[in-house]
């Protein structure tokens, strides 16, 4: 995929252009890094890391949740109840199908999903169409991070006027909703 | 109908030119009803709802709407065969229906994997073509539907592969020049590293019968539909050009070898006694590789695409109005397909006395 925005800088060296371009997500937050392929190597990614399948994700998934149902409750995450209240599925069922039951378990299970996502998508952020229904602070919030999105470019290739601009753009907006 | 053509016309030229690599371009939009748990999870009776609720959205757009639970089973695999149903609808699930208009190119699967599926297709390369027919009847069931949607996930689906702007856009490519000169593989390798997927459109991997590709968009969320839909175009233009240098290789490197392999498919599909599905497949493959790189003269590129619609199975048997087992489906299709080929019997030269 194509960068239309121009070349984004390295990070780490600022000389280089980025073209390892990672989100992590620790404790549930997400940072996002850009870097070139020798500094992304130095802090041993494996930049020839293909993007995982499905059923591959699933597995690592299934053994990340049956280390957390083996370890004890203190190391649990805060894991919202143990089925969605709305369709009845449990975390075990969702892991056994590869499917959630209804819009409600992306919120009940969404310490676990959200990993899941992030490393199937390779992003955490809806940058589409939006519904339009949906009410205007929910239109504010895809738009706010779309432009946020071109914000972190531009300041990544130190095109300081485009990131003010941008800057004004997002203040702008009505207040954006934050919660999924 | 007899596809023999005296004169190659320019309208035949153009077909070529037009959907040579890429026959068809297809956009598809999940979406599901707030509130209410995902086809597979839900009870019958939201199932119902679910069907009632959006056949009634759909009903202006889309006035053909037929049932599939209760459909006989040769219907259901030929939609399958037009591509209006998936794989999930075709072994006919509960509470499920499909929705279209006469001409075909808009359709909606209710109670699929998801709650509804928007599928647009269009002939040859035109993405964004599909993207705004799939786009404005989206617009137009929204009017009456509910979506499930999240401002930082997007539209949620039931698959999390689908999560975001439940979009995927796929086209359809013919790269009979990529395999034979074995430079398929690292393509499809190259174009899975940067989020695409590339599946035989019957059947999987280099093995694609009939050198029939389908390159499709593997990520749904963090991207906005234009920019999957600029991205893929761009791509596939870029995979048109190797096919095109492959075959310009094929045709000065091997010639004989091609001509050769467009004439025995001919000669096998219009003359043989017995046709599997599969063996028709490959031959018509290589006869419109034959057309295509202007190795067989007098027949036209869009008949060799109509029966590869044709000789598949429910449409052999939907044209000859009964079903039929495996055996007399062969003895059909191979009658159907030298009925298309034959060539003009040649008149021969009276000898002078």
């Amino acid at each position: 995929m194509h960068d239309t925005l121009g070349m984004m800088l390295c990070e780490s060296c600022h000389a280089k252009e980025a073209t390892v371009h990672l989100t992590q997500v620790v404790d549930g937050r997400v940072s996002k890094h850009h870097l070139c392929e020798g500094c992304a190597e130095k802090q041993g990614i494996d930049v020839h890391a293909q993007p995982m399948d499905l059923s591959g994700m699933m597995a690592n998934l299934k053994k990340h949740l049956a280390h957390l149902q083996d370890a004890p409750a203190t190391v649990r995450p805060p894991a919202g109840p143990a089925a969605c209240p709305v369709c009845g599925l449990t975390r075990k069922d969702i892991l056994k199908r590869g499917r959630l039951g209804c819009d409600h378990c992306y919120d009940v299970f969404a310490p676990d999903m959200l990993p899941v996502i992030v490393s199937l998508q390779h992003s955490d952020q809806h940058l589409g169409k939006v519904p339009r229904r949906a009410s205007e602070r929910m239109k504010s919030s895809v738009e706010a991070a779309r432009l946020q999105r071109e914000l972190d470019r531009a300041v990544a290739s130190e095109n300081y006027e485009l990131a003010a601009n941008l800057r004004d753009q997002i203040k702008a907006l009505p207040a954006a909703e934050t919660a999924p | 109908m007899n596809g023999r053509m005296t004169t190659r016309r320019g309208s035949a030229v153009a077909y070529e030119e037009a959907y040579g690599l890429t026959l068809s371009s297809r956009v598809r939009l999940a979406r599901n009803l707030r509130g209410l748990p995902f086809p597979d999870q839900a009870t019958a009776q939201i199932r119902a709802q679910v069907l009632q609720c959006v056949q009634t959205a759909a009903r202006e757009a889309l006035p053909i709407q037929e049932s599939l639970a209760d459909s006989p089973r040769l219907f259901r695999q030929r939609l399958f065969e037009d591509h209006l149903i998936s794989h999930h609808l075709l072994e006919g699930r509960p509470e499920s229906a499909v929705c279209r208009n006469a001409d075909r190119p808009l359709s909606i699967m209710i109670n699929e994997e998801d709650h509804v599926r928007i599928q647009a297709i269009r002939a040859g390369l035109a993405l964004r073509e599909a993207w705004e027919d799939a786009n404005a009847l989206d617009d137009l069931l929204e009017q009456q539907l509910d979506y499930a949607f999240s401002p930082t996930l997007g539209y949620l689906t039931s698959c999390p592969t689908n999560v975001g702007t439940g979009m995927r856009a796929s086209v359809l490519m013919h790269l009979p020049g990529l395999v034979i000169m074995s430079e398929i593989e690292p393509i499809i390798n190259g174009l899975s590293k940067i989020g695409l997927a590339v599946r035989g459109r019957w059947g999987e991997g280099t093995a694609a019968l009939g050198h029939m590709f389908q390159i499709s968009n593997q990520l749904t969320l963090g991207l906005s539909e234009m920019r999957i839909v600029e991205d893929l175009e761009a791509i596939v233009k870029e995979v048109a050009g190797h096919e095109q240098n492959a075959r310009m290789r094929l045709k000065q490197e091997r010639g004989l070898f091609a001509e050769d392999l467009a004439a025995r498919a001919e000669g096998l599909l219009s003359s043989a006694r017995l046709m599997t599905a599969q063996e028709a497949l490959e031959r018509l493959s290589e006869l419109r590789l034959g057309i295509a790189l202007g190795l067989v003269k007098g027949l036209d590129m869009q008949t060799v695409d109509r029966l590869l619609l044709d000789v598949q199975p429910a449409h052999l048997q939907t044209a000859a109005g009964r079903s039929m087992s495996g055996e007399e489906r062969d003895v059909e299709r191979a009658r159907r397909l030298r009925q298309e080929l034959r060539r003009p019997a040649k008149r021969t030269a009276k000898r002078n006395p």
